[in-house]
């Protein structure tokens, strides 16, 4: 699956990533979670070689990931981005279809897959027929998942979709979302900066801040034995009724 | 003109599709082809069209590349042997042409040309130099007859009144006014002004000598008396034919012809020509063909014909010649300047060169684009066509770049992720796209390509600019619309058909998406 290995990145003389290491455990969703500039989009970037690491190895499937190789790696690889980032000039069916018909795909082939995901992903009907100007957000969102499952890749990589999205439509993708990826059994990276959205996804979350992995583990473990005072305090910080993150142990 | 008379009965529809067969229908091989140029002054046109008649009654097959710009352009194309003749002036020899090669004589001037396998006819016999002129009733009231005797009118008491006007490049040239001052010793100071004010000056009274060229039609209608240059400060512009020196091989009775001219217009003859021209608006091969059968006793085929039919003909004739030059070059600029755009786009170390180049040819001056061009494509439509593309390059270039800069970054990351090849994501999602940025590039190279197409008139590739350069020239005002008002319709007309493309090429999405 996805490994990274010792991988780092710098712009210059600022170092965004440390050194890090992760293994993406298959069929299992893992939530990048830290403020602005803790480093987790760059780590999802690297991972789908929109970044090549300053230093490292990334690996898909145990092969290492280089610029040669990387475009058919990227054809295993789902990627959603905030907002859906559909072609304005495509059709809902255009965009979701565009790299199955670049393959080679029969129109049919195209036209049942793309009816098959629009019912996965409860888009309503009609809508597939329309531009994305004509969307609303939470609809441009779905279509931006059924484009990144087209292929029916392996991993899905998704960067705060849902940021955008007003909390009632946000709630209802947020349930659609994961009843998807736990019968599609995929290995899914999420990245947020929400807790809760990190609780409700998230098999594993990997909390990240100043370019370096902070704590892993389950919500629950974070919570209950933060590994640092930022770990209590970017918990805290969320406001989470109930939940209060223990002071870390002076041992 | 006479290169299309053996085509002129046909119908105008016709005449259209026929239009790229004409020159090669109008081709009478038995007869040698003579091709006659002439700058764009109404005299030189008059002269230009002089010669062609004397061509074509000696058994040439003469053409006419009628009002070719400027001196420049004109000998160019002499020396390339696009044309075999036309008129020149000695001065602009010495001065301009030769200029720093020391020629001080005719037989210099001879010895000079013949280095460039050209030749030079006797004078026709009028000088048309600058002169001072003044009213021809004050200049005998007051006994003047030459500059030395205005200069000592002017040291007289009763002179010092006199005001003197002249245009600005007379006031600026070292053969100008400098010289004349120094030469006759005047202490006064001129003022500068229009020469069309000048000679308004004049008749009102409010000014008495101003700067004249000594043909001018004005010198009769103003009633004025050209003063004598009696020190010969002026050089002299004897009116000259010039001609390829193979002409003598290639058409010897058309050159005998041509050489008939020599020393048989004065300067109140030519005068009078410019005179029935620029005043009476008769036309110009009319003038030519009169003066042919009065002063040689040679009679020309300059028949009238009906003035619909010329009109309705070089409608026909400028329209498609001016399409044929604004489709040419905005093709070809569209196939090099589309590929530039995206190269600009896609490798960031040639941005700059590429859009500085295409900026930089879009500030060269016209006029200068055809000086350069002419001596390598020579006349007609190869520069024209040449001088277009290059203009067109740069709204196109910078268009297509900006259009496919301007896509945003998520749209662009959202294609490399899909695992689309380079190629891949150009053709299917940037250009796309860009395609409503990129199609208004080309319809604003084609608007201002319909209004610049104009200057094929300068070249002989004709156009509408044909009948706008003749109209300015003989100032006729109706002559002048004949250009305008097509060229400005047809500007309008493309807009509109660039309207109804954008429909089909930008697709629906984009145009939903501006529309919110």
């Amino acid at each position: 699956m996805l490994e990274l290995i010792e991988v780092s990145k710098s712009f210059g003389q600022t170092q965004v990533l440390k050194p890090t290491s992760l293994v993406l455990e298959p069929g299992k969703t893992t939530v990048f979670i830290g403020p602005s500039g803790c480093g987790k989009s760059t780590l999802l970037r690297i991972m789908i070689g929109l970044i090549e690491p300053s230093a490292g190895t990334v690996k898909f499937d145990g092969v290492e990931m280089t610029p040669r190789n990387i475009m058919q790696m990227r054809r295993k690889m789902g990627y959603v981005i905030q907002d859906g980032g559909l072609f304005p000039h495509l059709s809902a069916r255009g965009n979701v279809g565009l790299m199955a018909r670049y393959l080679g795909w029969e129109k049919q082939r195209v036209n049942a897959r793309v009816e098959e995901l629009a019912r996965l992903t409860r888009l309503p009907d009609g809508a597939l027929e329309r531009y994305p100007s004509q969307l609303s957000g939470g609809q441009r969102q779905r279509l931006g998942i059924m484009r990144a499952l087209m292929l029916d890749p392996s991993v899905i990589l998704l960067d705060e979709p849902m940021g955008a999205l007003d909390p009632l439509v946000r709630y209802d993708l947020q349930e659609d979302l994961r009843g998807i990826f736990q019968s599609l059994k995929k290995t899914v990276v999420l990245v947020t900066h929400d807790m809760g959205e990190a609780g409700f996804f998230g098999d594993t979350v990997v909390l990240l801040g100043g370019g370096e992995i902070v704590q892993q583990g389950t919500l629950d473990e974070m919570i209950r034995f933060p590994a640092s005072d930022y770990v209590t305090r970017f918990i805290n910080a969320q406001r989470l009724p109930g939940v209060e993150a223990k002071e870390v142990a002076a041992s | 003109m006479k290169s299309t008379s053996p085509i002129s009965h046909l119908p105008a529809a016709t005449l259209l599709f026929l239009v790229v067969a004409t020159t090669a229908i109008a081709d009478s091989p038995d007869l040698p082809l003579v091709r006659i140029g002439s700058k764009s002054s109404i005299e030189n046109v008059i002269l230009g069209e002089m010669l062609t008649l004397l061509a074509d009654q000696a058994g040439g097959d003469a053409r006419h590349q009628s009002a070719l710009g400027g001196t420049q352009i004109v000998f160019a194309a002499l020396k390339k042997g696009d044309i075999d003749a036309y008129i020149e002036y000695t001065g602009t020899l010495s001065q301009e042409i030769l200029k720093g090669q020391r020629v001080r004589s005719d037989e210099d001037i001879r010895a000079a040309l013949a280095k460039m396998n050209l030749a030079m006819s006797q004078p026709l016999g009028f000088n048309n130099t600058y002169a001072l002129g003044m009213k021809a009733d004050v200049a005998e009231k007051m006994q003047i007859a030459s500059i030395s005797d205005l200069a000592k009118a002017m040291k007289a008491a009763n002179g010092s009144k006199l005001k003197f006007g002249f245009s600005d490049e007379f006031l600026k040239r070292g053969d100008g006014w400098p010289a004349v001052k120094v030469l006759y010793q005047f202490e006064n100071q001129p003022t500068g002004l229009d020469h069309s004010l000048a000679y308004r000056g004049l008749d009102a009274g409010t000014l008495h000598v101003t700067d004249l060229y000594s043909t001018d039609p004005e010198i009769a209608k103003y009633k004025l008396k050209v003063l004598e240059d009696d020190l010969a400060c002026f050089p002299e512009y004897h009116a000259v034919i010039l001609y390829r020196a193979d002409l003598k091989d290639r058409a010897p009775q058309v050159l005998e012809n041509l050489l008939k001219l020599e020393g048989k217009i004065d300067n109140s003859t030519m005068m009078e020509m410019n005179t029935r021209v620029r005043i009476d608006h008769d036309r110009d091969i009319n003038v030519a063909g009169d003066f042919l059968l009065s002063k040689l006793q040679i009679k020309t085929d300059s028949s009238e014909e009906k003035k619909w039919v010329v009109i309705g003909r070089d409608f026909v004739r400028n329209t498609t010649r001016h399409l044929l030059l604004v489709f040419c070059s905005l093709s070809a600029a569209i196939v090099v300047a589309v590929p530039l755009g995206i190269w600009a786009y896609k490798y960031s170390k040639v941005t700059h060169g590429i859009l500085g180049i295409v900026g930089i040819i879009q500030t060269i001056p016209s006029m200068a684009v055809l000086v350069f061009m002419v001596p390598l494509l020579g006349l007609g439509e190869k520069p024209a066509i040449m001088a277009l593309f290059l203009y067109s390059l740069l709204p196109i270039v910078r268009n297509t770049y900006a259009g496919l800069k301007e896509i945003p970054d998520n749209l662009k990351e959202s294609a490399i992720v899909l695992g689309l090849s380079r190629q891949a994501r150009l053709y299917l999602v940037e250009l796309p796209i860009a395609s409503r940025s990129i199609l208004s590039g080309i319809k604003t190279a084609a608007v201002i390509n319909v209004g610049t197409a104009t200057i094929g008139g300068l070249i002989g590739a004709g156009g509408y600019g044909e009948p706008i350069l003749t109209g300015i020239r003989l100032a006729d005002v109706s002559l002048l619309l004949q250009g305008a008002i097509p060229a400005a319709l047809l500007a309008v007309v493309v807009q509109g058909l660039f309207e109804l493309l954008e429909r089909l090429v930008v697709p629906k999405g984009l145009r939903l998406a501006r529309a919110e």
